[in-house]
């Protein structure tokens, strides 16, 4: 099976389901991970995009109730709910305005008392910031969300944030779209028809956006091969699509903290698998905040041409050191691709190279360019999956055999 | 293992100091050659001179041809080599039954070239009796009964005609292939040598055998040996000339030994470009890297070549290839254990630590017992099977109290002891002024167990001496492992690299930990891992990377093909990685360690965890095991 489909994607042939599904049971990891590589080196050589972005939730209080959730409280008053006011929301880019991020990414709960208004303005005030910041905001779930919500077409929804700022649209909220898997962890928010109405939607108004799947839950290696399947098509006719994203599920603090999370290896062969169906999506995302900085560089080898952005948080800005927070993570991104023997390409949302980065010399060579002038506070990056949490810094042997 | 010659410096001879090669080199110390440059001679033992070579210490250098094939990347200097047509009488197997009808035979290891000659002789003969490594004077006082020995050089010659029986090893080669053999040769590092230099060295021999006579009475008159014996030796026995027949039969016994996987394949490229000058490159790396996975020998050359050009997915597929190969089975296993620090006083300050507390300093501490005690019944409740203790140079330590220490868990707990790596041993020898086996013996007798390959970082000294001034030597740290494995216990080896050591040290590192296993076979398993950068450190951060780890990993999956088993070292890269690293050629997990800040951290049970990590593996399509210190599986794979 493994020949038959390193065949067509030599000669450039489409694969079907039934290939993505064997792909996925592959057990021979390398020959998927390597079957991928070579696609994405065909497309984008050496080149691994990362860009500078921040990220802002102004209200974390929603009316679904999404198993996987962790984020999200459902009444405006309950303990550790909360909602920014327009100012305080502003304040996060203002903040960082003599080192700006390119792009703001905010994405919010489905908040049941906030008027249209308050989105609007909330874009418009970014703009009046910094008019040249490219606004990725909203997902799918909450375009929807916003058209029931306030007795509107998506189509007016879209236009009146276009009108307000909005440049393009995140991938979140796509879930598994397969409607067994979605009505038992997503049911009371957009389905996986509305997610991709929304888009083909945006498409239409010249925006582009990205896909998301969120897997290794309850859903089969089927259910994944559909969510692809759907999102090729749709962009097959609208070519909207910049990049996809898996997100790996992670059971922490949800409805479903008695599934255990998905592993690197699952990880990988996912970005794998992904790059090699989606032959219409330019880029495939490894997003280093879910799957460790450590695996994504890796993935930057399975498929993956992406690892997202610096994502300042103001979690990150406490980090010691001299130099700026932003600075730190930029460094340590550029650091992460060249390790990974790749070409570091700092971009803007839409994939315009900003920056070419020179590449280490061989891939041995990663570990001579050490940077010497780093102070010695730790500069780590933070790691936020369940890998940091095992022992990785509590080894104070140096050598544990 | 090339790096860039500087043509400006002297050049670097470095010669063997045993009389056989001063014809070779006698030119040379009296200043009697001229070069296109200055030029300096070191003389030395083999090993020595093989390791200066190899680490970039010397430019050309009188070579075993084993040591040179091991190395790889070298140029062959025509003309003059340490050979025999016919009996050569210092290489020899001894004994008082014909060499048929003996079941076992004690191998002087001091000469590898010599081991595989015996080795391939023996084979040709449809002969298998066990071989055991043991020292020169050693293997000699076994003779007897079913027992022989393998002698060279100077102790070969010693007791000629002693024995009933004797096999002169280049005697047995001529009656095997029709050739001659050679056993050393000078071999440069590529573009050292200037045209014209080559016949220095041609010079330098005329030279030399000019003068066999007087060589031959100085060294019997230091020796007290008969000098007539010694001319005849030199002028009969051996034979100086590296000519056509010559390179024939090193050519011959480099593919006979490769085929039996003793030396690297690599080789004969070295002698059929006898001047060659480019990269020796000629194969491709497909090529390389199927023969790896097929099991050849790879030379520290090949090594390097794959460690900085070989794509990962390929590294991968033939470490992976190995590993099938070596545990067909697909089961990885790995051991519940707990990794105990009973004190962390030291000495040493190394560079790259930051665990230790100098000598009075307030956060040093002793575990107690009461302390010590607690820690081991939580191991035992949790089903572990083994403590790994090590420590600092705590130099309120004594061998006593350790003994003590060691009697008192093994009569307390039923646990194997994993304790105290070579640094450790070789500190209590200097404190107690004992010698490395007799302080082996007195830890054994009080329930050691086997040897952690702690400490052993990177084993080329320039390295270590940059990160850690006060560490024992590279030959140190072999030499109690060498103690270690003779004594028949076991021993994990590891590496650290990443601080200020290069690819081709990795790789000299991994070269010698070969070396060693082809002697002992002591080692079980290989561990390595990327200096980890913390607070407490005095080297900056590597940039080693994910990618740099499974090369790495592969890279040693590919060259220690005589070591069982690679660990996937999940504490240090993280279980993702770890689990990653099992397609990496890593048959192993390592240990389940259980630490308290682990433990209270992740706010989980040991149970936990070790169902995760199996969790991890079955994913990674394999089945798991527990096991023990030795590998064996404590529980049925699933
Ligand atoms: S819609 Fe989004 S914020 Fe709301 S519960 Fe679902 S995932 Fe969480
Ligand atoms: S010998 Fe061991 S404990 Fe002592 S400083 Fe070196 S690494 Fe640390």
């Amino acid at each position: 099976m493994l020949d038959s489909i390193r065949d067509k994607v030599r000669r450039g042939e489409r694969l079907d389901a039934a290939d993505a599904l064997a792909l996925f049971c592959e057990p021979d990891l390398l020959a998927v991970g390597a079957l991928a590589n070579e696609v994405r080196e065909r497309m984008h050589g050496d080149r691994a995009f990362f860009n500078r972005n921040m990220r802002v939730e102004v209200t974390n209080v929603c009316v679904a109730s999404c198993l996987f959730c962790s984020f999200a409280k459902l009444e405006a008053d309950s303990p550790g709910a909360h909602t920014m006011t327009l100012e305080d929301a502003w304040r996060e880019l203002e903040v960082r305005m003599d080192d700006p991020p390119g792009e703001v990414h905010i994405v919010n709960g489905l908040h049941p008392g906030l008027p249209f208004t308050y989105y609007e303005e909330l874009l418009r005030g970014f703009k009046r910031i910094k008019p040249d910041v490219h606004l990725k905001c909203f997902t799918a779930v909450e375009i929807q969300f916003f058209a029931d919500h306030y007795g509107m077409t998506v189509t007016d929804v879209l236009s009146r944030l276009r009108e307000a700022g909005l440049d393009s649209m995140p991938g979140g909220g796509a879930e598994i779209f397969h409607p067994d898997v979605r009505s038992r962890i997503s049911h009371d928010k957009a389905t996986g028809q509305q997610w991709l109405d929304v888009h083909r939607e945006a498409h239409a108004m010249g925006m582009r956006t990205n896909a998301t799947m969120l897997y290794g839950h309850i859903e089969t290696f089927e259910h994944r091969v559909d969510h692809l399947m759907r999102l090729r098509e749709l962009q097959d006719r609208t070519g909207g699509f910049q990049a996809f994203i898996p997100l790996a599920f992670h059971p922490d603090g949800n409805g479903m903290k008695n599934l255990p999370a998905p592993t690197a290896v699952d990880d990988l062969r996912t970005v794998a698998v992904s790059r090699l169906v989606l032959d219409n999506f330019a880029h495939i995302k490894s997003y280093w905040v879910s799957s460790t900085p450590k695996i994504a560089q890796v993935a930057l080898r399975f498929g993956a041409d992406d690892i997202d952005g610096t994502i300042v948080h103001e979690t990150i800005y406490s980090a010691a050191g001299s130099t700026s927070p932003s600075g730190l993570a930029y460094d340590e991104l550029v650091r992460l691709i060249r390790e990974a023997g790749r070409i570091p390409i700092e971009r803007d949302t839409l994939y315009n190279v900003l920056r070419e980065h020179p590449r280490a010399a061989l891939p041995e060579a990663a570990a001579k360019v050490r940077d010497r002038e780093r102070p010695k506070a730790k500069r780590r990056l933070p790691v936020t999956d369940a890998a940091a949490d095992v022992a990785v810094d509590s080894t104070k042997e140096s050598s544990p055999w | 293992m090339v790096t860039h010659p500087d043509r400006t410096e002297p050049l670097r001879i470095h010669g063997v100091h045993y009389l056989n090669a001063r014809p070779l080199w006698q030119a040379f110390a009296d200043g009697a050659v001229t070069m296109s440059r200055e030029h300096r001679l070191v003389l030395a033992a083999p090993a020595e001179v093989a390791r200066a070579i190899a680490e970039g210490d010397a430019d050309v250098a009188l070579l075993p041809v084993a040591a040179a094939a091991s190395i790889g990347g070298l140029e062959l200097v025509p003309g003059s080599a340490i050979g025999a047509d016919g009996p050569v009488r210092s290489v020899a197997i001894f004994g008082e039954r014909p060499l048929d009808q003996l079941d076992t035979i004690a191998l002087d290891l001091s000469s590898r070239t010599s081991v595989v000659l015996a080795r391939l002789v023996l084979a040709a003969r449809g002969l298998r009796p066990r071989l055991v490594g043991a020292t020169a004077a050693e293997a000699l006082s076994r003779v007897g009964g079913a027992t022989g020995a393998l002698a060279i050089g100077d102790a070969a010659l010693a007791v000629e005609g002693r024995f009933a029986h004797t096999l002169d090893l280049a005697a047995a080669w001529k009656e095997l292939t029709g050739l001659p053999f050679v056993f050393a040769a000078w071999f440069a590092r590529p573009g050292v040598l200037a045209a014209g230099d080559g016949e220095a060295f041609t010079a330098a021999k005329g030279y030399g055998l000019a003068r066999v006579a007087e060589l031959a009475a100085e060294h019997a008159e230091a020796h007290g040996l008969d000098a007539a014996s010694l001319t005849s030796y030199l002028q009969d026995s051996l034979r100086y000339d590296l000519d056509a027949p010559a390179l024939r039969g090193l050519g011959e016994f480099f593919a006979r030994a490769a085929s039996a996987r003793q030396l690297p394949r690599s080789a004969p490229s070295t002698v059929t470009a006898p001047v060659a000058t480019g990269p020796q490159h000629a194969e491709s790396l497909d090529r390389l890297l199927s023969r790896a996975a097929d099991g050849d020998r790879l030379s520290g050359a090949e090594g390097v070549r794959l460690l900085r050009e070989a794509p990962l997915f390929d590294l991968g597929l033939a470490a992976d290839a190995v590993r099938r190969r070596k545990h067909p089975h697909g089961v990885v296993t790995y051991i519940v254990d707990r990794n105990v620090n009973y004190t962390n006083v030291c000495t040493t300050s190394c560079r790259f630590c930051a665990f230790y507390r100098p000598v009075g300093h307030a956060e040093g501490y002793v575990l107690s017992r009461e302390e010590l005690a607690e820690k081991l019944s939580e191991v035992v409740r949790a089903g572990g099977v083994q403590i790994l203790l090590q420590g600092g140079l705590n130099p309120d330590l004594r061998l006593s109290w350790y003994e003590d220490l060691f009697r008192w868990m093994k009569r307390e707990f039923a646990l194997g002891l994993h304790a105290l790596s070579p640094e450790e041993i070789l500190h209590l020898a200097r404190i107690e002024e004992l010698d490395v086996r007799a302080v082996l013996e007195r830890l054994r007798a009080a329930g050691l167990d086997s040897v952690p390959g702690g400490g052993a970082e990177i084993l080329v000294d320039r390295v270590r001496r940059r990160i850690a001034k006060a560490k024992c030597t590279s030959e140190e740290w072999l030499g109690v492992m060498r103690v270690a494995h003779h004594m028949g216990l076991r021993s994990s080896a590891t590496m650290m690299y990443g601080t200020t050591d290069t690819p081709e040290d990795r790789v000299q590192h991994l070269l010698k930990l070969r070396e060693l296993q082809d002697e002992t076979a002591g080692f079980t398993a290989f561990f390595c891992w990327d200096y980890q950068y913390e607070k407490g450190t005095r080297i900056a951060p590597g940039d080693g990377g994910t990618q740099l780890y499974l090369r790495t990993q592969a890279v040693s999956r590919l060259m220690l093909d005589n070591v069982d088993h690679v660990g996937a070292s999940w504490v240090t890269q993280g279980p993702a990685v770890g689990q990653v690293a099992l397609r990496f050629g890593a048959d192993d997990f390592g240990s389940v360690m259980f630490e308290e800040n682990v433990v209270s951290s992740a706010g989980t049970t040991f149970g936990v965890d070790a169902r995760e990590i199996e969790r991890r593996v079955r994913e990674a399509g394999f089945r798991v095991a527990r096991r023990d210190v030795r590998y064996a599986w404590l529980t049925e794979p699933s």
